[in-house]
């Protein structure tokens, strides 16, 4: 049937697929917090809450377990964008706006571009490793520890404040204005090693050959 | 109103989701998609302990904006390595990578 | 609130320099410059920064409540130039004839350096991490530096995947530490664990657990080590010399820094935790460096296991143990950037296999080396009238004061059991022939690489003879936390 729908060739399936999957998702998990709302058990905040949080924590399964790295780089737009939502829930409008750039924007293309430029075309399906349960295990370990410590904890009853962005600006220019200054020169570094390693170094390898 | 808690074990799942990735996956990419996903926990952690309870200097916050631009530098590093790695030796499966004993 | 900025000239200065190769690197052709001037500029940055240092010794001032210039930062920011500085002399020749990018390559050295100083120095969380991240950064990408060599961008790869792991857990406990304190800053968060009203137990054993294993991870402590040897034996040689001193001193002052001071109050917690990485580590990265083949890998091991040494400090907390390890620690990192100026002054003239059979009957063909290399590793394992052996004697003697004999009796068990791979090397030297001649028989040593080397061998032997000032220096730098 997807075969028909007239679309790229590279594309039709992911897009198609995903979005149907993620459309079933959604409205499966739509509806019933619709109904716990209609009951009377939460909010519309908490509904917003519920709906994104449980598509970041999809989107983050489906980009660890997925076989296809396509699949899974573009399942990771979930949880980065849902964190935008997370912010925003949060009051923190300009780190929303920065997440969204940064990683919506930047990051996501970022590592399409390395899957174009890497042997992806000829074989997306990834193979993982075989210290997979292991793995399973220890996470499944750690996340019962954190969720113990966080359920046990008495946590004192407050409300989320906004952060204005002048107060933001303010306080990253004046009072951390050293690592403001050193992030700057951690970007060059960054910078340096992309071009180091990514550019490639054709007259080099035959001068050193006869070393 | 959300409570800090709700914050806290969608981070915490977050974590521990990216922590898997990292141990299970070979392929440098999803591992770096991993890393990702760990930071991006921090990030929610940071910002909802900001605003839960720092609420005169807010570092939380500021604190969660470095760490959305070291981690998009790192990206951008790990990714020029990985190119040049695929370069050298046509994979970027980290235990095809056998110069070294891993 | 005046800030006095000069306080900071010393990683100004080191930037500076840093940004000045840089410019000259890519306006090379334009300006007509060689690449002698860059490591000229480099030994220059850092002899600025070191004297500078010097001279701001006796300060105890706080820039913007986040970076604090005392005498513990004077002590590190003298220990991580004068590193840099004597590791730059030692291996000009060899990055010259290795590293195609020289200019980068010097860039990345001294932006490391700036790292390690800064997390030392910063008193605040946001602080101490960007600084950990730039000497993270700058290694990741100095250890790619050999452009055409397979096995240094697989070490780099690596590095950075298991690095950013590392990171992420470290910053997944400071966020803990943070919401248990509800501040990043070292004076705030003291104050709340000392007063203990309002801080959050649960997350904050959550975040030392977490904190330590990323710190572990950045220390090759070791569970978390075993991106240690391949990125040693990966990396170009004295980007290597520059992960087991300076990259190490800097997290140990960290460490200085964190445990000494916010987190002094929570001491209980810890505790068990530093415990069991310190043996953990001593034990396995001795015994593991026992097999090995290749002498990058081996040294690596070896300084997994003098970490382990280096940790002990934490365990019974003093000021008399912290200023004992920090004494330690210089007198480990003179000798371990002894070994390895060496070992790049031996790779310069041959060909680099990394084997430990590359130095079958060095004691023919150059004595010297030979004699500094012995006196390293001689050093390393602890025998008397070199630095090692004085600088642990005081280590132990303090710990064992502190009540922890069992731990001190491990130690000394297997510092001995490392004397038996480093006897390994110096029996390739001083008894096999090399039948093979796979070593350049007669060659002089520049003069450069005689000052490096004969300056560091004459340190360790001083501070074995008489480390007193030293000591005190360390005593003075100590007392600033208490």
């Amino acid at each position: 049937m997807l075969s028909k729908v007239p679309l790229p060739q590279q594309f039709d399936r992911l897009i198609v697929t995903g979005g149907i999957v993620t459309s079933v998702f959604v409205i499966l998990i739509l509806t019933i917090l619709l109904i716990l709302k209609f009951v009377g058990f939460i909010s519309y905040t908490e509904v917003f809450f519920w709906l994104i949080s449980s598509g970041m924590i999809i989107g983050a399964l489906a980009s660890v377990f997925l076989k296809n790295i396509v699949h899974a780089v573009f399942s990771l737009l979930a949880p980065l964008l849902g964190i935008v939502a997370i912010y925003l829930f949060l009051g923190s409008e300009f780190l929303a706006l920065a997440q969204l750039l940064i990683y919506g924007g930047g990051v996501v293309i970022l590592l399409l571009f390395a899957l174009m430029m890497t042997d992806v075309q000829d074989n997306p399906v990834v193979i993982d490793g075989s210290q997979k349960p292991v793995g399973f295990i220890i996470a499944v370990l750690i996340g019962f520890v954190l969720l113990y410590s966080i359920f046990t904890a008495d946590i004192e009853i407050a409300t989320p404040s906004s952060l204005s962005l002048a107060d933001l600006g303010s306080n990253i220019f004046t009072q951390f204005l050293i690592p403001f200054l050193l992030l700057g020169i951690l970007l060059d570094i960054a910078l340096t090693g992309a071009l180091l390693n990514g550019k490639k170094h054709k007259n080099l390898q035959s001068s050193d050959s006869d070393e | 109103m959300i409570p800090l808690e709700n914050f806290l074990i969608l981070s915490s799942i977050l974590f521990c989701i990216g922590f898997y990735g990292v141990l299970s996956r070979k392929n440098a990419i999803l591992i770096l998609i991993s890393v990702e996903l760990m930071l991006a926990a921090v990030g929610i952690n940071f910002v909802a302990f900001s605003s839960f309870y720092d609420t005169e200097r807010y570092s939380g916050h500021i604190f969660a904006l470095f760490v959305v631009a070291i981690a998009a530098a790192e990206v951008g590093l790990a990714l020029g390595i990985i190119i040049r790695l695929f370069r050298e030796r046509k994979t970027i499966n980290i235990d095809e990578a056998n110069e070294l004993k891993w | 609130m005046m800030n006095n900025y000069f306080l900071i000239l010393p990683e100004i200065s080191l930037l500076l320099t840093g940004m000045l190769i840089l410019f000259l690197d890519a306006f090379s052709k334009e300006l007509g410059v060689g690449r002698k001037i860059f490591p000229m500029l480099a030994i220059i940055g850092s002899l600025l920064s070191a004297l500078l240092s010097f001279l701001l010794i006796g300060n105890n001032e706080t820039l913007f409540d986040i970076y604090k210039v005392d005498d513990l930062t004077a002590y590190f920011r003298i220990l991580l130039s004068l590193i840099l500085c004597f590791l730059v002399i030692g291996s000009h020749e060899y990055n010259d004839k290795k590293i195609t990018h020289i200019g980068e390559y010097y860039f990345l050295l001294l932006t490391a350096t700036v790292g390690g100083i800064v997390m030392v120095a910063g008193v605040e969380l946001i602080t101490m991490y960007v600084g950990l991240e730039l000497l993270s950064f700058s290694l990741y990408v100095a250890s790619s530096s050999l452009i055409n060599d397979k096995q240094s961008g697989e070490a780099s790869l690596k590095y950075v995947l298991i690095g950013g792991v590392g990171s992420a857990i470290l910053l997944f406990g400071l966020s803990m530490i943070y919401g248990s304190a509800q501040s990043t800053f070292y004076n705030d968060i003291a104050i709340n664990f000392l007063n203990g009203d309002f801080f959050n137990l649960e997350f904050l054993l959550v975040g030392l657990i977490f904190l330590i294993a990323g710190l572990g991870f950045k220390l090759s402590a070791v569970p978390f080590h075993m991106w240690a040897p391949d990125v040693y034996q990966g990396a170009p040689t004295p980007v290597t010399a520059f992960l087991s001193t300076s990259s190490k001193a800097a997290v140990i002052g960290l460490l200085f820094r964190l445990l000494g001071g916010p987190l002094l109050g929570v001491i209980e917690y810890w505790q068990p935790l530093i415990i069991l990485l310190s043996v953990l580590t001593m034990i396995i990265g001795n015994l593991i460096a026992i097999q090995q083949k290749n002498i990058k890998r081996m040294l690596a091991y070896s300084s997994v296991g003098q970490i382990g040494y280096l940790l002990m400090a934490f365990v019974g907390l003093s000021s008399y143990t912290l200023s004992a390890a920090l004494f330690h620690l210089s007198g480990y990192l003179a000798t371990n950037l002894l070994i390895f100026i060496a070992i790049i002054i031996f790779y310069t003239k041959n060909k680099e296999n990394s084997l430990i059979n590359d130095f079958k009957g060095l004691a023919n063909n150059q004595p010297f080396l030979a004699l500094i290399i012995s006196a390293g590793l001689f050093s390393l394992a602890g025998m008397p009238l070199l630095a090692g052996f004085f600088t642990k004697f005081i280590l132990f003697q303090a710990i064992v004061q502190n009540g922890f004999l069992w731990i001190v009796v491990i130690a000394v068990t297997m510092s001995t059991i490392s004397l038996y791979y480093y006897l390994q090397i110096i029996k390739q030297m001083y008894l096999f022939e090399d039948n093979d001649n796979n070593c350049v028989s007669k060659w002089n040593l520049t003069p450069s690489q005689y000052i490096a080397s004969s300056l560091l061998f004459l340190l360790v032997i001083f501070i074995g003879i008489y480390g007193t000032p030293f000591y005190s220096f360390a005593e003075q730098s100590i007392m600033v936390l208490f």
